[in-house]
């Protein structure tokens, strides 16, 4: 596999550094999981800051609050395996722009979503070339903001949207094994990252919007705790889950939501939760619960995200003065 | 400007005039009208030999073995070093090469330069260190997201393995991994090994089990003008801040492990700090030879030099050029310096598109080139 | 030294090509240009009132990469400054130059291309007055290394190249001026002048005036100016195309 375009490694390729105590503990390695210290219906606090690339006509970058596991690990560290990551992600919007020659009409503006994850984005090396869930990120993004993005006023126009992913959200534990709970959870939280994101670059390069739409997670967990002193694992619905930090995610649930409106643009339901529901105390774990979770989360995103549309007005106001 | 000009049909602000006449405008900020009494500046402000403001952040980036952020103006590139393993078992034409090369490295242990020459040749024998530059993050319009890398990402890529190549920046030894073969076993011990990796051994019983593989990737995240620069400090950044953690071979196990111990890991020790600087040539006269390029020969060109001298400047030299002057100039000067107990050593001279600069503007360039090493040392010495 | 040996449009369904006989790398290298030609497809990015010029170096051995990207662009900067896009029947039309590296050793992985240079670009400067593209000047270049002792070695071999301290690339205008250069290495800014004066005098032949004004003569190092190699080349070729005109008169 060469690529002409690119400058190649060694052709027989190289394998990830294995790490001692990783192969010796089959049992539990000597870093703990990190756990999670927030409240279950507490978020991470995301920074959000628009207008970082000038030569964009939107852009945005996201931030989340590292777990306190992974702040103890950058202020002290001791391990070379970090134990959970914070989501990094960059926005670019440009356009609206005309098409391209060769394109059909359009009477509306065609929308272009483009998710990529950098090489060094998560554990695993990532390709060059997008990989399948890259493509479905971009395609769940792209249901996201075609309903909020006020298309008929540009028409025979395009917007590229493109979202460069710095650092990923981890899918389980690093120390787990890899099938004991297998989806892509991680993918979600990215998938609110980017929708959250991608709306700041959007209103930055003044699109007209409906909504201001935010992404939010919300995920029912069976609790670690209580699994290991012998009880019957009570799930647990908590929200802006951080994969590495629980044992089993039961199901998950990620909403692109518009508070002003009380409209979701995009909504995507993982796993299984007919055991949730069927929990002791309360039955009404269902999926109902699952996406007003997720509603809950993206409404506390929303906060974050008018702040830094408004910051981004100011700016905008600010430039349109000093020109006049 | 003043709300009270009476025309409002023609003033233009100044950005939209920038936008038409790119060229005007900046030759307009470059040379102000004697009368007017204002500083010759550039369109976005700065002098000159003037470099944009520049930071450098590490080690942000969980997943890497060392990262770096490095903002020169609106530039912005993220580089990530990830450390890889690639076992010596796995080329194919280890064993011969080895062989021949563990002899020479006997025979000439008392010749240290010639010894070093020889190992340091594995960093591009074996692919070693592997740099790729990637525009397609929307960073700039007219980069197409998804579209294999331009030929601009492509150069740039290969100008950053050369440098890392002629520069010998990391050395082979900081990514090789040792074994020493235990000598109790006697000869039998010794044998099987020996059929194993199919080569002969020497009594030291030390070989190389595996070699660490730099993936140095970098994310130009915004362009505004003088990738490279930013591109190069951020590789070089990363580089400073890379740890590779320690890594044995594990006989019973048969692959080379590593320890997960910060304090066990080691950083790299780089050769030097080269340092990248760009400039570029604007020419006040670009657009007058609509049609016919009038070339002056070397003597005329003697007096365009005295002009210059007498204040009447026709072309610019401008240093770290954004985005607006290098779509408005052809010659480009890039240059690497180190400074080695306060002597400036050129590690790359580039100039290309035109035959405004020869040895003398040269000579001025090393020396802000040298200046800027200076700045920047202490920028990435901070970080 | 050996002098290069070229010949010129060897191709007949290109509009101009030249075949270069490189000596000290033994490669030969075979360059096309076609010019003007309409490129189809790509009317956006065309510029309305010059030439785009497109180089494509083809390597003999491995399928063009990365490396050569590099080298196209180095060549495109160089050959846009030299070409007269703006004559009649040049703007929004192309000048495609196609260099073919025949033979030779393949150019290993993250290799500037330092010591094919001079040919490529030689090849390339042939094969455009072969097509009769107008220039505003010719060039010549030349490639030298200097090894550990300071001593300057003229067009290296590949090894003599990769134990070098520093290799230079430089290119003279048929005017004087510095059109090109491409170091790397380490060295100081002194040595770099030595290497200036030496290949000025390589593609010049010396009327290079040192500043106390002695006229250093070098041509006897360096057996005659590259610049007069090329022209000669050109003049020969002219002289066969024209032959029936000339006899004729």
């Amino acid at each position: 596999m060469t690529d002409r375009r690119r400058i190649n490694g060694p052709p027989s390729g190289t394998r990830p550094a294995v790490f001692a105590s990783s192969l010796k503990s089959a049992s539990g390695a000597a870093t703990e999981r990190p756990r999670r210290h927030r409240q279950p219906n507490e978020l991470r606090k995301i920074f959000l800051k628009t207008g970082l690339i000038p030569s964009a006509s939107g852009s945005a970058y996201l931030e989340y609050e590292p777990s306190a596991s992974l702040a103890a690990a950058r202020s002290s560290p001791q391990s070379l395996i970090p134990p959970s990551s914070a989501l990094k992600l960059a926005c670019t919007v440009h356009g609206p722009k005309p098409l391209p020659r060769s394109a059909t009409f359009s009477p509306n503006l065609v929308l272009t979503t483009h998710v990529k994850y950098a090489p060094f984005a998560a554990r695993q090396r990532k390709g060059h070339i997008r990989d399948a869930s890259e493509r479905d990120l971009g395609v769940h993004l792209e249901t996201a903001l075609r309903g909020v993005i006020v298309a008929e006023r540009w028409p025979k126009s395009g917007l590229d949207i493109t979202i460069t992913i710095l650092e990923a959200e981890d899918d389980r534990w690093w120390g787990d094994a890899p099938d004991s709970h297998d989806a892509p959870w991680g993918m979600m939280n990215v998938l609110a990252g980017c929708i959250t994101a991608a709306s700041a670059a959007i209103a930055d390069a003044r699109i007209d919007c409906l909504d201001l739409v935010a992404g939010g997670v919300a995920a029912i967990v069976s609790d670690d705790a209580a699994a290991e002193e012998g009880n019957s694992s009570t799930p647990k619905l908590m929200l802006d889950t951080d994969p590495a930090e629980h044992k089993s995610i039961l199901s998950a649930c990620v909403v692109a939501y518009m508070p002003a409106r009380d409209e979701i643009t995009e909504i995507w339901l993982k796993g299984d939760h007919s055991k949730a529901s069927l929990g002791v105390d309360d039955s009404s774990l269902g999926h109902e619960a699952l996406i007003d979770g997720a509603v809950n989360a993206a409404r506390g995103a929303h906060t974050v995200l008018v702040e830094a549309v408004r910051e981004s007005a100011e700016r905008y106001a600010g430039l349109s003065n000093s020109d006049s | 400007m003043a709300s009270s000009a009476p025309p409002p049909a023609l003033t233009l602000p100044p950005s939209q005039f920038a936008r038409l006449q790119p060229h005007a405008y900046l030759l307009a900020h470059l040379s102000p009208p004697a009368a007017s009494n204002q500083p010759s500046l550039r369109a976005n402000g700065r002098q000159p030999a003037q470099f944009r403001p520049t930071s450098a952040n590490t080690g942000s980036l969980t997943h890497t073995n060392g990262s770096a952020v490095v903002r020169v103006g609106d530039t912005t590139a993220v580089c990530g070093v990830r450390a890889e393993l690639l076992p010596t078992s796995d080329i194919a034409s280890w064993s011969v090469s080895h062989a021949s090369s563990g002899a020479k490295h006997r025979q000439n242990t008392t010749k240290n330069d010639a010894d070093a020459d020889a190992d340091e040749s594995q960093i591009q024998d074996l692919n070693l260190l592997v740099p790729n530059l990637s525009l397609s993050t929307g960073c700039a319009p007219g980069f197409v997201p998804g579209a294999p890398p331009s030929a601009l990402a492509q150069s740039l890529s290969h100008q950053i393995l050369g440098l890392l190549h002629s520069t010998r920046l990391v050395r082979a030894e900081d990514l090789r991994v040792w074994y020493q073969v235990p000598s109790f076993g006697g000869d039998g011990d010794m044998d099987v090994d020996a059929d194993d990796e199919g080569q002969k051994k020497k009594n030291d019983g030390k070989e190389i089990k595996a070699f660490w593989v730099l993936y140095i990737d970098i994310m130009i995240i915004s362009l505004a003008g003088n990738a490279f620069d930013a591109a190069w400090a951020a590789v070089l950044a990363a580089l400073r801040d890379t740890r590779l953690p320690r890594a044995w071979w594990d006989a019973d196990n048969e692959m080379v492990v590593c320890s997960e111990t910060v304090a066990e890991a080691t950083r790299l020790s780089l050769r030097g700090l080269p340092i990248a600087s760009s400039f570029c040539v604007f020419e006040a006269d670009a657009a007058a030879g609509w049609r016919a390029v009038i070339v002056p020969d070397a003597e005329e060109e003697k007096k365009i030099e005295e002009d210059q001298r007498r204040g009447m400047q026709r072309r610019w030299i401008l240093a770290d050029p954004d985005g607006y002057e290098e779509g408005l100039s052809q010659e480009r000067v890039c240059l690497v310096v180190d400074r080695e107990m306060g002597k400036t050593v050129i590690v790359k001279m580039e100039k290309n598109g035109g035959w405004a600069v020869d040895g003398r503007e040269l000579k001025q360039l090393v020396d802000i080139a040298a200046e800027r090493w200076e700045s920047l040392k202490l920028i990435l010495e901070q970080c | 030294m050996v002098a290069p040996s070229a010949t010129l449009s060897v191709l007949n369904r290109a509009d101009g090509s030249a075949s270069y006989q490189c000596s000290s790398t033994g490669s030969n290298i075979l360059g096309s240009v076609n010019a003007p030609v309409e490129l189809p497809g790509r009317r956006d990015a065309l510029k309305p009132e010059d030439a785009t010029i497109e180089v494509f170096v083809k390597p003999g051995t491995a399928p063009a990469g990365v490396g050569e990207r590099y080298v196209e662009g180095i060549l495109k900067t160089l050959l846009g400054r030299v070409i007269l896009g703006r004559e009649k029947g040049y703007p929004r039309r192309g000048v495609v130059i196609t260099l073919a590296i025949i033979g030779g050793e393949s150019v290993g992985r993250g290799d500037p291309y330092l010591i094919l240079l001079p040919a490529l670009l030689h090849t390339a400067l042939l094969a455009l007055l072969s097509a009769s593209v107008p220039l505003s000047m010719t060039f010549s270049a030349t490639v030298l290394a200097v090894d550990e002792s300071g001593q300057i070695r003229r067009e290296p071999s590949a090894e003599d190249a990769a134990t070098a301290q520093s290799v230079h690339v430089l290119a003279f205008s048929s005017k004087g001026h510095l059109l090109l250069n491409e170091s790397q290495g380490s060295f100081d800014f002194d040595t770099w002048e030595k290497v200036r004066q030496r290949a000025s005098a390589i593609c010049h032949g010396t009327q290079l005036v040192s500043a106390d004004g002695d006229v250093a003569m070098a041509e006897d190092v360096d057996g005659r100016p590259l610049e007069g190699t090329l022209r000669e080349t050109v003049e020969d070729q002219v002289y066969r195309d024209y032959n029936w005109k000339i006899n004729a008169a």
